[in-house]
């Protein structure tokens, strides 16, 4: 997103957000003021959650709990007092987290979510996100069938805890992230440079300069001449093997005029880059994805997400093979030169980057053209798809990283057998803690949660002859102990990842953990996944 | 009625109902033999068990309520700051109107009044004010802390405090840190498992920019703004004006000037934001990530005090960026570290090297990292940084060479001033 350049010191508010702008800046910032957030259960767990939503700035978010405030309810939950023993749990609640910033807008529904699903369920299209804890799983099925009828509805995330052990489920059927903050390295081009690079790296005749210019070439160039004349002494080709790579990086060392030229030594780190930096597999995947191929292909309805990648998948697509790349990138990393050089090639860089993003965006209008031939103006179309120059700018910029992660249906895995079987020979451990909540879940109203119990409830699960191992037996066991506990530490534990996953959902930033269920274990003190 | 026997004044019936379900029997994991489960362990945490949280910020203010919904009831508190606006988006115990108070202090009071029967006994000052006999009265200490430093210390401490006669002076010591959508706790027995600074390798070196690339060419707008606060503040207000990087208008003055070199020199992307997280190192923070953290230190706190599960072996970490991912592992001790091995550690140099180039190499080795270090052999001083008398004495040897004044092969001792520390270094030269 274009930046507004801030020249003086912050408002109050900036000060206040200071370390999570810093995180997902302003636009997440207001992504995040915008959402409105759906908890069911006042638990111990749902106002952790919470709390680690109030305080960085949600927009809204409603509590919906039926029931009055136990002496229970209090010992384990910091926004519950003793004064509140006997009062609408949800109220309370909402009440002591909205002492924690006063921007975040609250309110609390002393209501049962069974009964909203049998007689408005559409209330719940109001929000963005809803989380619900430990709610029954006939009642968890049906919130889960319900959001999943309409691609329209929130997401859910669906959250168990008992004492040691706890697992979350993010129901979602498309999340399409542009800013992933992707830590891949993307391509310098050194492999490929472009016009003006080539002509600026050819052009430097190392062994006219003196001394000084001679230690503050950039390393791009350096690495661009190193790799023309290595082609040209082995046959066209570059170096492959290891031996060859440490003849090369030795190549590199011998264009020193002097020992201690740290820009060489720096063109041999990174000497890497001179063998063709391909387009990351995961975006030549996303070329192929079905929302580009649905027969029909992109409409007026489909998300500016999926014609931006459409025009990105053509612009790939019409370059020469072997030599395609995404649109350059202008953010250079720090390089051991002086300041004009630096700079200069810099300006290389930025001026190449604009031009791409340029034809680029021609492809994307051509296409976007195709769909809607008016006669108004490219602006006015693309901002019609909802499109603005920002956007373009963070997909050209993000091209390396982005992203489209879609869920099943919550609780599918549980009616799949053969998957629950492969998924515990591949991950026992983890396997066995989702197996042994469903288990939990799946005891017949009045059932004690006895060991006995939960384990016919596993065989049910996995067929008669499945084996149960011993990472079942110790999460049914440990089941059987706390089946009602909701410990502080767990609550903590588990408020804080789910926070963080509704915070990267919100904001469209990094990437949520969606697909597969993320589950906890606080005796060995680790966390894992399950399809 | 189970709680019956350790009930307070303070007590409800049913306060403990979900942390009970752990402590009145074991799981199928739970070491039989070492869970005394029941009445032992609740009294143990509700009226024996005194627990010190160093740090009442990000960590500590999750920490601490933590710590007392567990059913801990005599908790300590050190933090040495006051306060700040831009805390409130994750310290939850404190408020607008809490600005410039200790931490400490209004972190104690907040969950006194929250949970009722617990006492939270607050000090507003450094770790390093506390004696032995002072750390000695806690049986476990939870560290949330920013500061490298303060954590080595402290771990040095009670690696120091262990005495093999008495099983009490072992205080374990569980060490939580975050850092954006990351973080890591674990769990340190000292002397037992690795310590705090036999990882000190994993850390990642900070960035230091060369004082020629701020003097002469400048490429980043990090660079000037390091040339702002490194050589221009100093060259304009000389010793009269110290630089607070804390006080707004300071920032604006560096921002200013940053701004100006970076025009001059065609550099982009200078911004107040910027200048102020380069010269405060700001490291990005949120709740949920301190949430999860803390959250871990006093799940394995419950556990070592009261062996309803097995405690954590020995280091968690976990990275929320791409989807949920952890790790957790058992972090090896080394016979080599400085405060709990004692092993020596050879080390070839250049033989022209100088004992002030040797100390350089100490303070940036990523394993040894030692600043200020005096050396000293068996026999003589080779540089001591204090007392004043002595450093005077041994000032001249530091242009002279290492190998000129230690014989190859014999042991040298290095110790810190700011740490209770000390390494055995067997010197060769090449």
């Amino acid at each position: 997103m274009s930046q507004i350049i801030q020249t003086g010191p912050p408002d109050a508010k900036t000060r206040k957000y200071d370390r999570q702008l810093r995180l997902w800046a302003a636009t997440g910032q207001s992504a995040l003021e915008s959402a409105r957030l759906l908890v069911i259960g006042a638990t111990a767990t749902s106002t952790s959650v919470l709390k680690n939503l109030v305080l960085p700035g949600i927009g809204h978010f409603t509590i919906l709990d039926p029931n009055t405030t136990t002496p229970e309810d209090v010992g384990n939950n910091f926004f519950l007092e003793i004064d509140s023993i006997g009062k609408q749990k949800a109220v309370e609640a909402a009440r002591l987290l909205s002492e924690l910033n006063e921007s975040v807008q609250i309110a609390a529904e002393p209501a049962d979510i069974a009964d909203i699903l049998a007689t408005k369920p559409e209330w719940i299209s109001n929000y963005t996100m809803v989380i619900a804890h430990n709610l029954p799983r006939k009642v968890v099925d049906k919130l889960a069938a319900y959001l999943w009828s309409d691609r329209s509805l929130p997401a859910l995330i669906v959250v168990k805890t008992a004492g040691f052990l706890a697992e979350f489920y993010l129901q979602c059927h498309e999340h399409t992230v542009i800013d992933s903050h992707s830590e891949e390295k993307v391509s310098l081009r050194i492999d490929n440079p472009f016009p003006a690079l080539l002509e600026k790296a050819t052009s430097i005749d190392l062994s006219s300069l003196d001394q000084t210019t001679h230690s503050h070439i950039p390393f791009i160039y350096i690495l661009i001449q190193a790799a023309a004349q290595w082609r040209a002494k082995h046959n066209n080709t570059l170096p492959k093997t290891f031996a060859e790579r440490k003849a090369f990086q030795k190549f590199i060392d011998e264009m020193k005029m002097k020992a201690d030229e740290e820009n060489f030594d720096e063109a041999a780190a990174q000497a890497f880059r001179v063998a063709p930096q391909p387009i990351p597999t995961g975006i030549l995947k996303l070329f192929d994805d079905p929302a580009l191929n649905a027969p029909g292909g992109l409409t007026r309805e489909s998300k500016p997400f999926f014609h931006l990648l459409a025009a990105l998948k053509e612009y790939v697509l019409s370059q020469e093979e072997g030599k395609r790349t995404l649109p350059l990138s202008a953010n250079l990393p720090d390089i051991k030169s002086d300041t004009k050089s630096y700079v200069e090639v810099q300006t290389l860089y930025k001026q190449r980057a604009r031009e791409e993003r340029g034809m680029f965006k021609a492809v994307l209008v051509k296409r976007l053209k195709t769909l809607d031939p008016g006669n108004g103006s490219d602006e006015a179309l693309l901002e019609s798809f909802g499109i603005s120059e920002g956007t373009i700018d963070d997909f050209v910029k993000n091209s390396h990283g982005l992203t489209v992660l879609r869920s099943t249906v919550y609780g599918a895995i549980d009616k799949d057998p053969a998957l629950l079987d492969t998924s515990l020979s591949e991950k026992p451990r983890e396997t066995a803690v989702h197996i042994a909540f469903t288990a939990l879940d799946s005891l017949p109203e009045g059932t004690e949660p006895t060991v006995d119990n939960l384990r016919a409830q596993v065989v049910r699960l996995l067929g008669k002859d499945a084996e149960i191992g011993e990472d079942v037996e110790n999460c049914i066991g440990e089941i059987a102990r706390t089946p009602t506990a909701d410990l502080p530490t767990t609550a903590g534990f588990v408020g804080g990842l789910v926070a963080q996953e509704a915070i990267k959902l919100i904001t469209k930033q990094y990437l949520p953990q969606v697909g597969g269920h993320v589950v906890v274990d606080l005796i060995g003190s680790w966390t894992g996944i399950v399809p | 009625m189970a709680t019956a026997s350790v009930q307070t004044p303070h007590d409800w019936p049913g306060r403990y109902y979900h942390v009970d379900q752990i402590l009145d029997r074991p799981g199928p994991r739970t070491i039989e033999e070492a869970f005394t489960g029941g009445d032992e362990a609740k009294t143990f945490i509700r009226s024996q068990c005194k627990v010190l949280v160093i740090g009442a910020g990000g960590l500590g203010c999750e920490i601490l309520p933590n710590l007392a919904l567990s059913g801990f009831r005599d908790i300590h508190v050190i933090d040495m700051d006051t306060i700040d606006v831009s805390n409130l988006n994750r310290q939850f115990l404190f408020r607008e109107k809490d600005v410039g108070r200790p931490k400490a202090i209004a972190a104690a009071e907040y969950v006194m009044k929250r949970v009722p029967g617990v006492t939270v006994t607050p000090y507003h000052g450094k770790i390093q004010d506390k004696d032995e006999e002072y750390y000695m009265q806690f049986q476990i200490i939870i560290c949330g802390l920013d500061s490298i430093e303060a954590r080595r210390w402290i771990n040095a401490t009670l690696v120091g405090m262990v005495d093999e006669d008495n099983p009490d002076s072992l205080k374990p010591l569980i060490d939580g840190g975050t850092e954006g959508f990351r973080g890591q706790s674990r769990v340190i027995l000292p002397t037992i498992t690795s310590c705090y600074e036999c990882s000190l390798d994993m850390l990642n070196k900070p960035t230091v920019f060369p004082i020629c690339t701020i003097a002469n060419t400048p490429r980043l707008p990090e660079h000037c703004i390091e040339w702002a606060s490194v050589l221009e503040w100093p060259r304009v207000h000389g010793d009269a004006k110290k630089l607070d990087t804390d006080d707004p208008e300071h920032i604006s003055w560096l921002y200013e000037k940053a701004s100006a070199r970076a025009a001059e020199f065609s550099i982009e992307g200078v911004t107040w934001s910027l200048t102020q997280g380069v010269v405060k190192n700001i490291i990005p923070a949120i709740a949920s990530t301190n949430a999860i953290i803390a959250a871990s230190c006093v799940n394995e706190a419950l556990k070592i005090a009261t062996n309803a599960a097995p405690h954590l072996q020995n280091y968690m970490m976990m990275i929320g960026t791409e989807g949920v991912y952890s790790f957790t592992f058992e972090h090896e001790k080394k016979e080599e570290c400085p405060v709990c091995g004692g092993a020596t550690v050879d080390l070839s140099i250049n033989r022209d090297m100088t004992v002030e180039e040797l100390i350089e190499y100490l303070a940036d080795k990523q394993t040894i990292q030692i600043k200020k270090p005096s050396l000293a052999t068996s026999t003589t001083s080779i540089y001591m940084q204090a007392p004043p008398i002595l450093e005077r004495a041994t000032r001249p040897n530091l242009e002279k060479k290492v190998s000129d004044l230690v014989p190859a092969g014999t042991e040298v001792t290095v110790t810190a001033t700011s740490l209770p520390l000390r390494l055995t270094l067997r010197l060769s030269y090449d």
